[in-house]
């Protein structure tokens, strides 16, 4: 009961976090059309990388044993398709909406990697990450800096990248 | 293939692709895509585009 209390809590900081984001303009959600039909194919490859991720671990649950909390089991399959939409977008230059502040979302993007990395060393240091050979709920924390972490990598790879071809 | 006469007509006003991009409400990066014809813009864009530039469609899109 207070474990999903608690996920219930942190689930509801987390939707008025991201509300107070949209507010202050920090996340916009004005496209081109030429970002909205990049978004389309990378909404596509999201979902089946979804699919073939939650199928994936179905598979392993059932033939090879539990192995993690279903709920972070769950975690990990979005954050994977999370990532490979993020990444497409960034590739066609389709993530960052005409009104997003690159440097504010690269800030956020960073702060999201460096306290929930920071929380996963807590926790595999405390030696709750696993227990009894299950990965907890706790491994959902570092999941989900490992995935703004490599957002933001790519983010910075393909804007230096792009910077060498430079704005004419 | 790449749209040089829309570049063309750009530089002849002396604007940016981010300033032309700002006049008819896009990034940067979908008029640089035009530009190097890696991306084929709606009728919508295509006309923003060539009021914003003083020329007619013929000018900057038509292919013989």
């Amino acid at each position: 009961m207070a474990r999903a209390l608690g996920v219930l809590a942190g689930l509801a900081v987390g939707f008025a976090i991201v509300a107070l984001l949209f507010k202050k303009k920090v996340i916009d959600m004005t496209f081109d059309e030429r970002q909205e039909l990049a978004r389309g194919k990378a909404y596509q490859y999201g979902f089946f990388t979804l699919m073939g991720c939650l199928f994936f671990y179905g598979l392993t649950d059932t033939f090879l044993g539990t192995w993690c909390d279903t709920l972070t089991g769950c975690t990990l399959c979005i954050c994977v398709a999370l990532t490979v939409f993020a990444v497409t977008c960034i590739r066609k230059d389709a993530y960052l909406s005409l009104k997003e502040k690159p440097a504010a979302v690269m800030t956020l993007f960073a702060i999201i990697a460096v306290v929930n990395l920071a929380l996963g060393g807590v926790y595999i240091a405390s030696g709750d990450l696993v227990q009894n050979g299950i990965l907890t709920f706790r491994a959902v924390n570092p999941i989900i800096g490992s995935m703004a972490f490599l957002i933001l990598l790519v983010y910075l790879v393909n804007y230096v990248l792009e910077r060498g071809e430079g704005a004419e | 293939m790449k749209n040089l006469r829309l570049k063309a007509a750009r530089a002849a006003l002396d604007m940016s692709q981010q300033q032309l991009a700002e006049a008819v409400g896009v990034s940067r990066q979908t008029i640089n895509a035009i530009e190097k014809g890696d991306y084929n813009p709606t009728i919508k864009l295509c006309l923003a585009i060539c009021r914003t530039l003083n020329r007619t469609l013929d000018d900057l899109f038509w292919e013989d």
